[in-house]
């Protein structure tokens, strides 16, 4: 393999202290891979006969070949009087262990630069596989010949090292059981749609995410020394690719249900593009979006009619657990509120640009408290005015003193199983409203009216109003809507967006002729 | 607002370009160069020989993960293709892979019109056309072809 160091260090060959290492890795690897050299007098028995090894050998070897053909095309062309003395050199370890290496040594003036004279060396059999060479390089025409094979070499091995399915350099890549190799990011998005090989359709039996799957590491090591380059440019494309959307759209977006700062939420991610959004999240800052889907079409301020609420809620991944069949759950808590200012679509899910939501200082929090509670008395029948002559405190205890007499009656939607998923009720008065729309069994649009809010005032007034519609319905607290229970669940399964993808029923061809249409 | 178009699909469109298919031509849309104006040439010796096929094919977000989204315009005469030209193709369902990519979708289609399959129908009607009588099948085949698939 280390040809292929050499041809890589080649590169640098105005270097003159790169030619020392050259020079010392140029023929190692040269015969190994080469079943015409077998005879060569290195030892070439395959160290590793597991199927995969031998797969993620052959995929190496295809690429051997290329290069052997391309050097022996030009070792057919060379001029006879570009030559290059090679010359074996005894190893210090050689000469340690005693053995008489006088005769083992050998020198020999061969045609070509010293990538093809040290393969002609090879080819003769004349070369140990753990040798050093010394060079006499004769001249510019040599170090020439060097560059132009390199450069060949380079261009026939692109298209034997391209994924087939991103056409990229493979990246990080695996070989399969059946020896094909990919991406490692490409086989693990594979594996979240089939669980087939790509190429050849063979049942693939690996594990989903390709977790501990070794990567074929003769592969990466010649990638990185045939093309650095190339390489840093593929990591350096696929990170950015990772990143997110087009411009500012950096921020994933599950469009799935309600979310609320400091407040758990399970999910259940199967959909393959959500798996892969997934990933990417806990790859990155842990964190992604949450915005309920807006069933009824409801227009978001500049967004128009969009497929979801235009406020959201930034969910931390705490945990995740991969589950066998590729899906995974994963317990996340609400981080803080956005709202989305632009989006798209990336890689088939929404992403977008948002824009964080805190509530307003606590002097200007003060300050409205302090006029609002000093207007003068406002009538019974006021309810809305009621509301603003309380103090923040006194609406905060309505809402406790609520839940303790809800509690009281034994409402199934305050058993254990609700306080301990979501905790006891908050006695900051900012977050107490996320806690009491967790729990409260009421519709999810009702409950998102908390978060556009930036005055914990405002909040503490939406569920006032919550309280007395529900007391004044007679016996709301044992009769819950069906729904409702949907929200208390530990492990909400949540499939995307709730849309279906029913093509044979539809008597209409849906087609999207142009995909910014959908946003 | 859409996301910056994937290597491969520029690589694909190019490599469209570059080394067409015989009979086979798929242009993307200035506009939007996920989608495609596709034409498919009648195969030699079938019954839709001689007519040139319109579809509009579109790559969706997903892609290469999904499918791309094709269908007929012009109208065809054709036990796996419906009215509405939606082709009832594995490839382009169940067996769909990522390593497969336009150009193979398009062979397979054009493959499909050389093999009309009725017992996997799409268009129950023309398939017991094609299982019952089936030289009027292609007799049919044959003038719808020369009716809307010979534009000049
Ligand atoms: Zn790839
Ligand atoms: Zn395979």
């Amino acid at each position: 393999m280390s040809v292929l160091y050499a041809l890589a260090a080649e590169r640098q060959l105005e270097a003159a202290a790169a030619e020392a290492k050259a020079a010392q890795t140029a023929h190692q690897v040269l015969p190994t891979e080469d079943e015409a050299l077998m005879s060569s007098r290195g030892e070439h028995a395959v160290e590793n006969s597991t199927p995969v090894a031998l797969a993620a050998h052959e995929d190496a070897r295809s690429l051997i070949r290329l290069i052997q053909s391309e050097i022996v095309a030009k070792q057919m062309s060379v001029a006879v009087d570009t030559t290059t003395l090679v010359q074996e050199q005894v190893r210090w370890d050689e000469c340690v262990s005693g053995e008489p290496v006088a005769d083992k040594a050998c020198s020999q003036t061969l045609p070509g630069g010293r990538l093809v004279a040290t393969y002609a060396l090879a080819a003769k059999g004349d070369l140990y596989r753990e040798s050093e060479v010394r060079y006499e390089v004769s001249g510019d025409a040599q170090k020439a010949l060097d560059v132009s094979i390199l450069h060949e070499v380079l261009e026939a091995t692109q298209s034997q090292v391209e994924c087939q399915v991103c056409y990229g350099l493979m990246l990080d890549p695996v070989t399969t059981f059946c020896g094909h190799t990919l991406c490692r990011k490409c086989l693990t998005r594979t594996l979240d749609h089939s669980l087939h090989c790509p190429v050849c359709r063979r049942g693939l039996g690996l594990p989903p995410s390709l977790i501990g799957q070794p990567s074929n590491k003769t592969l990466v090591d010649l990638l990185n020394a045939l093309c650095p380059d190339a390489v840093a440019l593929r990591f350096a494309a696929a990170r950015e690719e990772e990143a997110g959307g087009p411009g500012e759209l950096n921020t994933p977006l599950f469009v799935c249900s309600l979310g609320f700062p400091n407040m758990p939420v399970f999910l259940r991610i199967f959909e393959p593009r959500y798996r892969l959004m997934l990933r990417r999240s806990l790859e990155s800052n842990r964190e992604f979006g949450m915005l309920m889907y807006n069933r009824y079409g409801e227009p978001q301020g500049d967004l128009g009619s969009v497929h979801f609420y235009q406020y959201g809620t930034m969910l931390h991944i705490d945990n995740h657990q991969l589950l066998a069949d590729g899906t995974s759950l994963i317990e996340s808590r609400g981080a803080y509120r956005f709202r989305v200012r632009a989006h798209g679509i990336h890689d088939g899910y929404a992403v977008g640009n948002v824009e964080r939501l805190d509530d307003v200082p606590t002097t200007e929090e003060e300050r409205l408290e302090a006029s609002e509670t000093s207007g003068p008395p406002v009538p019974d029948w006021d309810v809305v005015g009621q509301l603003d002559r309380m103090s923040t405190q006194a609406l905060l205890d309505l809402g406790r003193s609520f839940i303790e007499r809800m509690r009281g009656r034994s409402a199934n939607w305050l058993q254990q199983r609700v306080l301990d998923i979501h905790g006891q009720p908050p006695t900051d008065p900012a977050l107490f409203p996320f806690w009491f729309a967790s729990v409260l069994p009421i519709s999810d649009e009702e409950k998102y009216k908390l978060l556009p809010t930036r005055t914990v005032r405002a909040r503490l007034k939406i569920i006032a109003g919550w309280i007395r519609r529900i007391e004044s319905q007679r016996c709301a607290t044992s009769q819950l809507p069906p729904r409702a229970r949907v929200t208390m669940r530990p492990e909400a399964e949540i499939e995307g967006e709730g849309e279906t993808e029913d093509e044979t029923d539809a008597e209409e061809v849906e087609f999207t002729p142009t995909s910014s249409a959908r946003t | 607002m859409s996301a910056p178009l994937p290597k491969r699909i520029i690589k694909e469109t190019e490599r469209l370009q570059s080394e067409p298919v015989p009979g086979i031509s798929a242009i993307p849309h200035e506009e939007n160069v996920r989608y495609f104006d596709v034409k498919v040439e009648g195969p030699g010796g079938s019954c839709y020989e001689g007519g040139v096929f319109d579809l509009e094919l579109f790559l969706p977000d997903d892609y290469p993960m999904c499918p791309p989204r094709i269908r007929f315009l012009t109208r065809i005469y054709h036990p796996n293709i419906d009215r509405l030209g939606r082709i009832c193709l594995d490839v382009l369902k169940n067996n769909w892979s990522p390593a497969l990519q336009i150009r193979t979708i398009l062979l397979s289609i054009q493959a499909l019109l050389g093999a009309p399959n009725p017992e996997d129908p799409l268009n129950e009607a023309v398939a017991k056309q094609w299982k019952e009588n089936q030289a009027e099948a292609i007799k049919t085949a044959r003038e719808w072809t020369q009716q809307y698939a010979m534009k000049k």
